[in-house]
């Protein structure tokens, strides 16, 4: 970093989405991992109904246990009005505490999922003109929509499954569509299909059809989550292969992983967070919970090759900052590598991808360049030119 | 009051104040639990204060005082304050948690001056021994705080009834304005997951505000209307509770119903009504407040529910169910349980659909056929509805299958009634299990009836599972009479707690068993309440 003064990092996690709970997983990783000798870290936890905590009970993960934390010992808090003030105050309320402002230097998002993954958060500290660790609102939001972010993909030569893509306006338009979407999709595609909301994260709302009643079954089920369904073929001999990208001065990618998963379902919600009496590999907490292989050797090393470079590709068009960590998909049968989604801000931020070599960055470390460079960017723009030219101005 | 003897009152005084907060903390848990109705938390309280060790140390203080008069004093301040840490907190310990709502918290601090005065009262009118008067006081105070706590609620009354009209009329208002199709749901059971699933199959129609969870109160649905309801919402299900005649009314008020659903008319909650008669009377509410030329969906699997059909001549009334001989324009037929779901034919007029739904038990399916029946009255496809049941996920706590470890356990833990009980036992039988069982407190609020249905539940149970936990007391000499009428005495466990059960089963389950865990009774009926101390948990 450059000073060596102390920064005040404000970690967000929790917030209004169906990831809510690996978020304060996350986030609590990432709270006890920043350096307590370059930086004094303030956990700030949003609630679902996305208002905003601070208190030392943040801290434990007992807190958020049974219904969530005891808001009597936390204070409201909200960004302060006005572009630069990079503030928490204490929000409205005749009882707050007078006097509790934090300046913040950095704001760390830590958020899953809807109002934190997609830009909407990240608009929030724009408006705010914060620094802070990640992507922007461009990123963030192309990155939340699976269908955009496959198409730009597939523009720049990126191999993509094919897909179709079914909005939920098809509901007001009559039955019709009970009918013809499998026909369509048989047409397209044949069966096994796999059905998934076009814009979450997680696994929550995933299905895989073989019948058009499990198809229209799955895409009503995308409904209950999502204004929009994405239809893709179901390799059934299918392999997941993961790499997380960090955002330095130049995009970097870690090692792959391979989540050992059932063959036949796509991970559950479950399998990705929870681990039920399996083998574990690394840490026990949020997304390293999960069976893993980092680096399989079983995989040709061009392949593995393949997908870290097409990983900082696909980085580099969304402009991504931060950790993102990008999915893959291997046709075991074809031997072939296809790009399925990136998540821009990961569980735990994937720090697990980045203790292996060729990086050996702990998450201490990696978050301290996460920061500086947060800083750097935020600065950056500050001093872009926002003093309008003589045309412009027309109240003069 | 000289310096010098003050001292002792402040003794006296200041760890009781804090006991005292304790206490009425740890009554307003099941004040709040009884919805603030007072003859409801008298019947609770009984004479439950005067079993307070805190109580009858007061009393001993006040005996001993004259002879030992420093021992007396800082003896009861230790033994106070130690009462006072050893209570649990309401607000995080038993099963339902003291939630500090405002209203809780005017209660709360109304009562706390109510308290200090009554203490200061009993201190006053004996200004002669002041010490001796102050263990009087603590003796009556600790025994009245119940009596407190309602008085208290009692003076807020007018204020907490103003607030509740300003919030209704606003409630009023929104739905006026907004118009959504509201169709009403009541029956003795059946409301919740009849409500989910029509909302479940309506969403799918157009945007639907229904409430999770079994919000049915005019108060509830009040509360949600102001926080929910918005502008394009084109569908409200609203479940409409009867606690008493009157009450469904006054929700129909709010929220005029189009269109209404009567799920059952049975005995639930009959202590409350006293008759079967008022009872159906009182679900009629909600068919009188159906409009001219509205609809009426009713299940004729029950006759209190038929009886209201009949007597409804002003509106459409569409019939479902499976057993009745009536003319069904919907019937429910071949039903079968699967660990993963249920398939079942629905066959209206002409027309048979085959369905599946992941969910499970009888009455279950049943409410799924009023909710088609009446989506597809309100104009959805039918198609469309029958898909949608596929997606239905079951609710937490209502016949909810969970495999775990092997063990698959069967969590009806919100069901209250002998159908649910026995829906739970059927889809138990229907499973693949190496030994079945069961863990339940019985069903409560039968009136005379109690002993005599738990008992059958208690021999059906017995037929069923190789071993069934009976938890507290409410029914226990029923489950134990119905298992004797079995001639399987063997089979039955008793259990003061549901964490005893848990432990009980913990320590014997094995892989390929099932178990029921039926009906979850609210704190109030258990043995170990837990008011005053944690109670241990002791070894059967």
């Amino acid at each position: 970093m450059t000073g060596n003064a102390p920064r005040t990092i404000a970690v967000l996690f929790g917030g209004r989405s169906l990831e809510h709970d690996v978020s304060v997983v996350s986030g609590l990783q990432v709270l006890h991992a920043l350096d307590p000798a370059r930086c004094a870290a303030l956990p700030i936890y949003i609630d679902h109904a996305n208002r905003w905590w601070m208190g030392d009970d943040l801290w434990h993960r007992e807190t958020f246990k049974a219904g969530g934390p005891d808001r009597s010992r936390l204070t409201e808090m909200m960004l302060a009005p006005g572009f630069g003030a990079s503030t928490l105050v204490p929000a409205g309320g005749s009882f707050h505490v007078p006097g509790r402002a934090a300046r913040i230097d950095v704001f760390v998002p830590v958020l899953h999922g809807t109002f934190g993954e997609d830009g909407c958060v990240q608009g929030l500290l724009d408006l705010g003109g914060c620094a802070y660790v990640g992507s922007g609102v461009l990123a963030s939001a192309i990155g939340m929509n699976k269908r955009v972010t496959k198409a730009l993909a597939a523009q720049t030569g990126v191999p993509v499954v094919p897909w179709l893509s079914f909005d939920r306006g098809v509901l007001e338009r009559g039955a019709s569509w009970l009918k013809e979407l499998p026909a369509r999709v048989e047409d397209t595609f044949g069966w096994p299909v796999i059905v998934k909301p076009c814009n979450l994260g997680s696994s929550a709302g995933v299905s895989v059809a073989a019948s058009p009643d499990e198809l229209v079954a799955g895409v009503l089920n995308v409904f209950e989550y999502d204004v929009e369904a994405l239809i893709e073929p179901f390799i059934t001999n299918r392999l997941e292969l993961n790499v997380a990208v960090a955002g330095l001065d130049e995009p970097v990618a870690s090692v792959t992983e391979m989540p050992v998963t059932q063959q036949e379902s796509p991970l559950t919600f479950s399998e990705k967070y929870k681990k039920e009496g399996r083998k574990t590999v690394g840490s026990i907490e949020g997304m390293a919970g999960a069976l893993r292989v980092l680096d399989p050797e079983d995989l040709p090393l061009e392949m593995r090759e393949r997908a870290r470079q097409l990983a900082t590709t696909v980085f580099s068009l969304l402009g991504c900052e931060g950790i993102s960590r990008v999915d893959f998909l291997i046709d075991a049968d074809r031997n072939a590598l296809y790009f399925n989604e990136i998540n821009t801000l990961p569980g735990s931020l994937a720090f697990y991808l980045w203790s292996a070599a060729p990086h050996f960055w702990t998450l201490t470390e990696l978050l301290s360049k996460l920061i500086q460079r947060a800083e750097r960017i935020s600065a950056t723009r500050r001093g872009l030119q926002r003093r309008p030219p003589a045309e412009l101005r027309l109240l003069t | 009051m000289t310096d010098r003897s003050s001292w002792p009152l402040l003794l006296i005084a200041v760890p009781f104040g804090y006991l005292v907060w304790r206490r009425l903390l740890a009554y307003l848990r099941y004040f709040q639990q009884e919805g603030y109705e007072h003859l409801r938390f008298i019947r609770w309280v009984k004479l439950r204060s005067l079993f307070d060790p805190a109580f009858w140390v007061s009393v001993a203080g006040g005996l001993l005082v004259a002879r030992f008069p420093l021992t007396a004093v800082v003896c009861f301040g230790a033994v106070t304050m130690l009462l006072a840490i050893l209570q649990p907190d309401p607000r995080r310990s038993g099963k339902i948690t003291l939630n500090l709502t405002w209203r809780a918290t005017r209660v709360l601090a109304v009562a706390s001056v109510l308290a200090v005065t009554l203490w200061a009262a009993v201190l006053g009118a004996y200004p002669d021994s002041e010490v001796r008067a102050a263990f009087l006081a603590s003796a009556v105070v600790t025994a009245l705080a119940p009596l407190v706590l309602i008085m208290a609620n009692a003076c807020l009354a007018p204020y907490e009834r103003h607030v509740q009209r300003t919030y209704e009329a606003d409630a009023a208002r929104r739905v006026r304005e907004i118009r959504p199709l509201i169709i009403g749901i009541t029956g003795s059971y059946g409301k919740s997951s009849t409500k989910a699933i029509l909302a479940h199959i309506l969403q799918f129609a157009g945007p639907t505000l229904a409430a999770s969870g079994s919000i049915n109160t005019l108060m509830g649905v009040t509360r949600h209307i102001r926080e929910e309801l918005v502008f394009g919402h084109q569908f409200m299900v609203v479940e409409m509770g009867a606690f008493k005649t009157g009450s469904i009314r006054r929700i129909c008020q709010l929220t005029p119903p189009a269109a209404g659903i009567i799920t059952a008319v049975g005995d639930m909650h009959l202590e409350r009504f006293g008759s079967a008669d008022e009872i159906v009377r009182a679900k009629s509410e909600l068919a009188s407040a159906v409009p001219a030329g509205g609809l009426l969906v009713v299940n004729a699997d029950s006759p209190g529910a038929v009886r209201i059909a009949l007597g409804a001549t002003h509106c459409r009334v569409k019939l479902y169910g499976e057993k009745s001989t009536e003319k069904l324009d919907t019937r429910l037929e071949q039903v079968r349980f699967t660990r993963k779901g249920t398939s079942f034919v629905l066959r209206t007029g002409e027309a048979a659909f085959s369905c599946f739904t992941p969910l499970l038990g009888r009455p279950i399916i049943l409410n799924i056929a009023g909710a088609v029946t009446l989506a597809a009255a309100a104009g959805v496809d039918p198609e469309l509805a029958i898909a949608a049941l596929r997606t239905l996920k079951p609710v937490p706590n209502r016949l909810e299958v969970v495999e775990e470890r092997g063990v698959t356990w069967i969590r009806d833990a919100y069901n209250s009634n002998q159908l649910g009980f026995r829906a739970a036992l059927e889809v138990v039988a229907a499973l693949p299990a190496t030994r079945r069982f069961l863990a339940t407190p019985g069903v409560i609020e039968l009136g005379p009836e109690q002993f005599d249905v738990n008992r059958a539940l208690s021999r059906e149970a017995a037929a069923v599972c190789d071993s069934t936990l009976v938890v507290a007391e409410a029914n226990r000499e029923a489950f134990v009479a119905g298992h004797r009428d079995a001639g399987r005495e063997a089979r039955l466990v008793s259990v003061p707690s549901r964490s005893e059960a848990f432990r009980w089963l913990r320590d014997r389950l094995k892989e390929g068993d099932a178990v029921i865990l039926e009906n979850d009774l609210p704190d109030l009926y258990e043995r170990s309440a837990g008011v005053f101390w944690k109670e241990p948990v002791r070894a059967s």
